[in-house]
């Protein structure tokens, strides 16, 4: 394993009375596609700004590259490349003079700047669109471009706040591509996501939930982290049940799945004994039932609901 | 500031050129406007003359002499006199007559002058229009001196012949008192300065002063504060680049815009209404050190400001007193001392005296210097406020 790109320690932010961010510590190796999950408001923004240097942290510390984000961040800055959440490019200004003032304003010697808007218009798929003002295209293509111009120093370092929100499924696959490809040519990726689809694709992922770091691990080890299987019911009228099994004893929450009711409970193997001795539900008719693997999904909800007591304790 | 890069002020320069050259709408008013108001303004205030005062005359005494005084007052430009029938009695109801001034001569005033008990003539003003009360006032005054020396001169001629022998027979140097106190006394007038005369050649500078603040401080403040409504600001801020590099970036294409304007506005002022510039050396570096301050107004508002639609506020708020007490378009000095002061702490106050000083009085650096330096000192200000400011947007 190489030296870690980021570290932090017991990073913290107070606005006020609100933690943000509570005590966050982790270490991202070179090339890792870091999935950081969370509801909104978990802090996972506020924790991309801290380590673009944006928002000065209360407490703790986190380095890029060995140099500390706050004390050097106009250091720091050559090393990363930031696409925020919303859309900030200027809207009135076209793709390639876009990419052509963020090239300057990042230092991007003239004589290599063409060369490297030409690479990055045909990476990020866009040299039919170069003329065109960045505020007249379409959602991917803005993101596209923001991806673009995040890129236009060749940083080591990319951080993506929810790249993919709101965009088509096409668009989507286009970010994650580029992305893969980013990632194999040795550049760390730094992506917040709340798509679990997403999570899947990321080699690392760390969950944030209240401004805490609750688990911290590869997308498999999450899945394994399940004490169980999970038991998904067939029922017949699906809503009514659902609400009826929510309020079950020992169950901790239904979630549909494909016309199947999943189940969170600490013991299901108890519940289903119990509900083929005397099934308690006169309404409901019992249809069948299946054991399945947990997905992302069902880690996200364990994590962001507290279900812990479904979880072999929090890894990490 | 150390490490600040040339190219890097550039790139930011370029981009906030294409933001000015894009936005069509506000480039068409930049181009329109200030040679609009030029014009505009310059012709309102062309004259300061005042003539053709709507004016109401009813004559109930109706006499030879009466009529020689209305002839008098009649030729005089100032008026525009409506007469009314003696049975007229609505004397002082100037509004429902129109009129902003109503002369009255009362029956029984010729004879009141020939018998020794001169009555007044009674004049109803309209004294909610301070400056025209005065004006008319003190021409009905002068209209009526004029007609008393011309009533004396008619009395002269025909003094019977005794009293002319009797008169030649005073000594030389009473008889010279007497011609003395007979014909009128008066002022010599020479307008130094303003030569011609013209309300134009004092405007000048406020017209310049006014187009020029109103543009620069309202579309500098929103350049920062569009920014940070847009998000692009914390976009410019994970850039290399240092803030005195955005600061100069975003100052450079408005200075540039502004000096267009300064010559296009002095370009209609000097064509259309024949106004001399003296000195343009010392003016334009007077106009520059006016334009950084402004600016640096506008960017410290920009600084301030969370949304372009309060940068737009603010700036409005700022340049409402300014307008009205910077002395752009009238003399400072009916100014209460206090309110005085307050007016010494904008940057058109400072403009106005320095130009006029240079362009009117064609005075030496002595009297502007310290004019100069005030306007230095808040540019200097403003941009280190500014950049201040900015730090803690970073924090």
């Amino acid at each position: 394993m190489s030296e870690p790109v980021i570290v932090l320690r017991d990073l913290s932010k107070n606005f006020g009375d609100v933690h943000a961010v509570q005590d966050v510590s982790f270490a991202i190796t070179p090339g890792t596609i870091f999935g950081f999950l969370g509801a909104n408001g978990a802090g996972k923004t506020t924790t991309i700004r801290m380590l673009c240097g944006l928002t000065r942290p209360s407490r703790g510390t986190a380095t890029i590259a060995g140099k500390d984000v706050w004390k050097d961040r106009h250091l720091v800055r050559t090393k990363f490349g930031y696409v925020a959440q919303r859309f900030s490019l200027y809207p009135d200004l076209t793709v390639v003079e876009n990419l052509r003032f963020f090239g300057g304003a990042c230092r991007v010697p003239r004589t290599e700047l063409d060369g490297q808007i030409e690479r990055l218009l045909a990476l990020t798929d866009l040299p039919g669109k170069r003329d065109v003002a960045a505020g007249s295209l379409s959602g991917g293509m803005r993101q596209l471009l923001a991806l673009g111009c995040a890129l236009v120093h060749d940083p080591p370092l990319l951080f993506l706040d929810e790249p993919t929100s709101g965009l088509d499924p096409v668009h989507r696959q286009q970010i994650w591509n580029l992305l893969y490809d980013l990632a194999s040519a040795g550049k760390t990726i730094f992506v917040t996501t709340h798509y679990m689809d997403e999570a899947e694709r990321c080699t690392e992922l760390g969950f944030l939930d209240r401004g805490r770091l609750l688990a911290m691990a590869p997308a498999r080890e999450l899945k394994a982290s399940f004490k169980t299987r999970l038991l998904e019911i067939e029922a017949e009228p699906l809503m009514p049940a659902l609400v009826q099994l929510r309020n079950v004893p020992g169950v901790l929450g239904v979630a549909l799945r494909s016309g199947r009711l999943r189940l969170y409970a600490a013991a299901p193997e108890q519940l289903l004994e119990r509900w083929r001795q005397k099934w308690p539900f006169s309404d409901i008719k019992l249809l069948g039932e299946r054991w399945v693997e947990p997905d992302m999904e069902d880690v996200f909800t364990a994590y962001s609901q507290g279900y812990t007591t479904l979880l072999k304790g929090e890894s990490r | 500031m150390k490490g600040i890069s040339m190219s890097a002020i550039a790139s930011v320069a370029y981009k906030e050129f294409l933001h000015i050259y894009r936005d069509r709408r506000v480039l068409l008013l930049l181009l329109i406007l200030p040679p609009l108001f030029t014009l505009l303004f310059g012709h309102a205030f062309e004259n300061t003359q005042l003539t053709d005062v709507p004016a109401l005359l009813i004559d109930r005494d109706d006499t030879p002499r009466t009529a020689r005084f209305i002839d008098i007052i009649s030729k005089d430009k100032t008026f525009q006199w409506k007469r009314r029938a003696s049975g007229f009695n609505r004397d002082s109801d100037l509004l429902a007559n129109g009129v902003k001034a109503s002369l009255v001569i009362p029956a029984g005033w010729s004879d009141s002058l020939s018998n020794g008990d001169p009555k007044p003539l009674p004049l109803y003003l309209d004294g909610s229009d301070t400056n025209t009360a005065a004006t008319v006032e003190g021409v009905v005054q002068q209209d009526l001196a004029n007609f008393q020396a011309k009533e004396r001169d008619l009395i002269v001629e025909s003094l019977p012949d005794e009293v002319i022998e009797l008169g030649k027979k005073l000594p030389i140097n009473i008889r010279k008192e007497f011609v003395s106190l007979m014909s009128a006394w008066g002022v010599e007038t020479k307008n130094l300065y303003n030569p011609k005369s013209r309300f134009i050649d004092y405007v000048v500078p406020g017209i310049i002063g006014l187009i020029l603040q109103l543009l620069t401080v309202t579309l500098m403040a929103c350049t920062i504060a569009r920014e940070r409504e847009s998000g692009t600001l914390y976009q410019l801020m994970v850039t290399s680049l240092k803030r005195g590099e955005i600061v100069l970036g975003k100052v450079l294409p408005y200075l540039a815009v502004s000096v267009v304007l300064i010559l296009v506005v002095s370009l209609v002022t000097w064509l259309h209404f024949q106004v001399a510039f003296y000195q343009p050396a010392v003016l334009g570096l007077v106009c520059l050190l006016f334009l950084l301050c402004s600016l640096g107004l506008g960017l410290l508002i920009s600084a301030f400001s969370r949304t372009q639609t309060q940068a737009i506020q603010f700036s409005v708020f700022f340049l409402l007193p300014v307008f009205v007490l910077s002395g752009a378009f009238a003399p400072l000095d009916q100014l209460p001392d206090t309110i005085g002061y307050i007016s010494e702490l904008f940057p058109l106050t400072h403009f106005c005296r320095a130009f006029r000083l240079v362009n009117m009085y064609h005075a030496g650096p002595s009297f502007y210097a310290v004019d100069l330096m005030v306007l230095l000192a808040g540019a200097v200000v403003t941009f280190l406020g500014a950049a201040f400011l900015l730090k803690r947007i970073e924090e």
